[in-house]
């Protein structure tokens, strides 16, 4: 009885495609898609060519003004060391009264080809609540695949997540080599309650120059093992505790070890983070010290106290960006060694094709305590090292860009390879 | 109740109805064992057909009223300009609150009762999907469009012609050193899939300061040039084109330099696969006309040059990783041992469930450093890797391995503390 309904259910479902093929050609397919939805896509770390190839029934454009939907897709990194991806669904003119919001995770053991498709699938059902608007939409089908019964399993690992890291780098020409080498293993475990991540890393390099016969060798080194442990109060306070044992022949430190207890308050909801914070750090350290050489106050090893409070406000709307961060610590057995870093970048999309972006540093250091006794060697101050001594360092980059012309950008030729379009683009993660 | 009568003959009803609903939804196949939590939907509708929505939409379940539904939907007759047709309204409740959309639908004239009927479904199943993705159904959805459009069916007043200005700075310093940078540029281009058409004017500018204790160090590079590209395509495996380009380059010891350059490309694979996999081979013949700023260990300051070179590329992208290689050689055709051949590959694939492996090189064989000025380079110079030096060869190669293992269902974002540095990378 039922394979009978079976095959009458393929037979109704055979004619009504027929019927569907037939029907197709009505209301031509190409002047549906004149009328389809205007997408604005914002989104840093995508696929932008394989998205456009694998959702053909919207039209793409370059400014978000144009767009009926500007979709914000913001990353976070998640506890098993994967990605979270936040799918923002802005409507905008005819679509003003619509928003959503969509979310895709990715594990960190999928290739990017996994991530894309993942990403491509939930983008498009989170655009449907738009296609739906558009006459195009008669041309959709939504599939389900019923799933075979199988409940969530225990998870057995407890939420830890391990992962191991090596990596090489090796280059060189006649007269010049260069290697570099670094190992690294990490324990998480990240629950919405705490949060514990072990680290260990060991850093190696070695650059050789051979000039007139004469060779000149650089090496660097470096090992750190770190502990976090941090508890949630509350959604907008944290408190925890940073530990570190570090050596570092650039920096003339042959042990370090730091204890640090430390409190957070996010002005912002914590879950809201991917989109906005607002955040303050205060640490307190203590941090016992062996240097490899005696240092310009004449130590070789000392006990150090330090204070140091951060603030980083991070947004991402739909007008641009903005990223700025300040930090300031002092030792206590010397108030004049202190040490402020600031940060900021700006990316603004201001006007129809128009944008602009300022990054930029500045940092004041005073508390080089453990710089060189002796003077550095020409090619340890050419070949960076060495910790050189400085008051203070900088950058700053700024641009614009304006763009005008054809709003869409529907059309992906790979012909003779895809070079960068010029423009310039920012991300942060 | 007054009528105890009353009450059982309610009950019966009930009892039937729950009996009857139930085995006609069994039509398709049947529930698993544990179905996943659906959506709660309450259709607003009187005299809607609920069989049939159950059947047209699977992934959710209809109630019958408002106080166990998650989405409300409305369905009522609208005119849109001067046809009938409908709206539908989707309100989301308790966890869906605030979550609103109105959809419409317009038959068309011809559309029998059952097609109205069908198109309707449709609509609303489209108007369910934001709801069901928030629910562990959503991983079995999908969505797919029954036809193949061009990306050119728009109306574009620009002809799909772009233009840009755009012009950046970096400057960067500490008490002993100093870095600067400038770069400005305009472009114009035309993408379509018959055609290609990119030009780019540029300019760059950058400067360096050390103050090596004793004595200063500075140095200082500029450069500026014209590229342009046009490719025509010849069906789904061929195209044809051209470079142009015309250069300045103070690190490359170019006072002027002009080259044309035609090209056929041919692509083993259609190339509308090219986001999967693409094997290009290009072929270029190109003419160079330069003067230098040095005189060039060759003893010129001016000369005109031939050249051809072939390049093949294969890149692909699957579940498994991707990779990408790349093989170019090239010679001059004044004395065939002016050449240069290159091996460039990065592939990265994942072995075994957490376990990836990447590894990328490049190798090249130099025979054709026919600019180097024959003055050579300062020690600084050397140093700093501010001028391109005399080579027979240059390599690099990076391995990486990464294996992780434990938790596999560890979705939590917990930012506390921040996330684990924050990473920033520009591109231009």
């Amino acid at each position: 009885m039922r394979r009978h309904l079976g095959i009458l259910l393929v037979l109704v479902l055979g004619v009504s495609s027929l019927a569907a093929a037939i029907r197709q050609d009505q209301p031509a397919i190409d002047e549906l898609k004149k009328t389809a939805l205007k997408v604005y896509l914002d989104c840093d770390s995508c696929d932008l060519a394989y998205i456009k190839t694998e959702i053909t029934f919207v039209n793409y454009v370059r400014d978000r003004l144009e767009a009926q939907v500007h979709v914000l897709i913001t990353t976070q990194a998640t506890g098993g060391g994967g990605r979270e991806y936040t799918l923002t669904f802005m409507g905008q003119n005819s679509c003003r009264d619509l928003t959503d919001v969509q979310k895709y995770f990715s594990m960190k053991t999928d290739t990017e080809d996994d991530v894309r498709r993942g990403l491509v699938k939930t983008l498009k059902l989170g655009l449907m609540s738009f296609v739906g608007r558009t006459p195009i939409s008669c041309r959709i089908a939504v599939d389900y695949s019923r799933p075979d019964a199988a409940g969530p399993s225990r998870d057995r690992w407890n939420s830890w997540v391990f992962s191991l890291t090596g990596s090489g780098y090796f280059s060189g020409e006649e007269t010049y080599m260069s290697r570099m080498a670094d190992v690294s293993f990490s324990a998480n475990r990240i629950t919405p309650k705490s949060k514990v991540r072990l680290g260990m890393s060991v850093d190696t390099s070695k650059t050789q120059y051979d000039i007139d016969d004469e060779i000149i060798t650089g090496t660097k080194s470096s090992w750190d093992g770190s502990g976090l442990y941090v508890k949630s109060l509350g959604e907008h306070w944290s408190t925890g505790v940073f530990f570190e044992a570090a050596s570092s022949l650039y920096s003339n430190i042959d042990l370090g070890v730091t204890a640090a207890p430390a409190l957070e308050y996010n002005v912002f909801p914590y879950s809201q983070s991917t989109r906005r914070q607002l955040r303050l750090l205060y640490k307190l350290s203590v941090n016992p010290v062996k240097y490899r050489e005696a240092t310009v106050f004449d130590k070789t090893r000392e006990i150090l106290f330090k204070e140091s409070l951060e603030t980083s406000l991070d947004l991402r709307e739909k007008w641009g960006t903005i990223s700025v961060s300040a930090a300031g610590s002092h030792y206590f057995h010397d108030l004049s060694k202190y040490h402020v870093d600031s940060f900021g970048i700006v990316s603004l999309r201001l006007y129809k094709g128009f944008s602009v972006f300022i990054l930029g540093g500045y940092s004041w250091i005073h508390d080089q305590l453990s710089l060189l006794g002796r003077e550095p060697t020409f090619e340890e101050q050419l070949l960076r090292l060495r910790e050189l001594p400085m008051n203070s360092n900088y950058f700053v980059s700024f641009g614009f860009q304006f763009t005008f012309g054809s709003i869409f950008t529907n059309v992906i030729n790979p012909r003779f390879g895809s070079s960068g379009s010029g423009g310039m683009s920012i991300s942060i993660q | 109740m007054k009528n105890p009568n009353l009450r059982i003959a309610a009950l019966l009803t009930a009892l039937v109805f729950s009996f009857v609903i139930p085995a006609g939804a069994q039509v398709p196949p049947p529930k698993p064992a544990s179905p996943p939590p659906v959506p709660r939907i309450f259709l607003d509708w009187p005299g809607a057909d609920m069989e049939f929505f159950r059947s047209e939409i699977p992934f959710v379940e209809f109630v019958a009223g408002l106080e166990e539904a998650q989405v409300h939907v409305v369905v009522r007759p609208e005119r849109v300009g001067d046809r009938d047709g409908f709206a539908v309204d989707f309100s989301g409740l308790r966890e869906f609150q605030g979550e609103n959309n109105t959809l419409p639908y317009v038959p068309l004239p011809s559309d029998k009762p059952e097609d109205v009927k069908k198109g309707l479904a449709g609509i609303v199943k489209i108007g369910l999907l934001r709801y069901a993705t928030k629910t562990p159904v959503g991983k079995d959805l999908s969505v797919r469009f029954l036809d193949q459009t061009k990306p050119t069916s728009v109306v574009d007043k620009w002809d799909f012609w772009v233009f840009s200005l755009s012009a950046n700075s970096f400057l960067m310093g500490e008490t002993q050193y100093r870095d600067s940078s400038y770069y400005g540029s305009f472009s114009a281009s035309r993408v379509t899939p018959e055609l290609k058409i990119r030009t780019s004017v540029y300019g760059n500018l950058s400067k360096s300061w050390f103050d090596l204790g004793d004595e200063i160090y500075e140095s200082s590079s500029h450069g500026y040039g014209f590229s342009g590209l046009v490719v025509k395509s010849l069906g789904k495996h061929w195209s044809a084109g051209a470079f142009l380009s015309v250069e300045s380059s103070t690190y490359s010891n170019l006072k002027f330099s002009i080259s044309a350059a035609p090209a056929l490309e041919f692509n083993v694979f259609p190339y509308d696969e090219s986001t999967k996999r693409q094997l290009r081979a290009l072929y270029r013949i190109g003419y160079t006309g330069t003067r230098y700023n040095e005189e060039t260990i060759f003893f010129k300051t001016s000369e005109s040059l031939l050249q051809e070179s072939l390049s093949w590329v294969y890149e692909v992208v699957r579940p498994w990783g991707n990779a990408t290689i790349q093989l170019e050689g090239s010679h001059f055709f004044h004395d065939f041992s002016k050449n240069r051949v290159q091996l460039e590959g990065e592939v990265s694939f994942r072995v075994w469930r957490g376990l990836s492996f990447e590894v990328g090189g490049r190798y090249s064989l130099i025979h054709d450093q026919l600019t180097l000025p024959n003055g050579g380079a300062t020690y600084e110079e050397i140093l700093l890797r501010q001028k391109q030096l005399a080579t027979g060869y240059d390599y690099s190669v990076s391995v990486g391995v990464s294996f992780s293992f434990g938790s596999t269902r560890s979705n939590v974002v917990n930012p506390r503390f921040g996330n684990g540095g924050r990473g920033i990378s520009i591109s231009m």
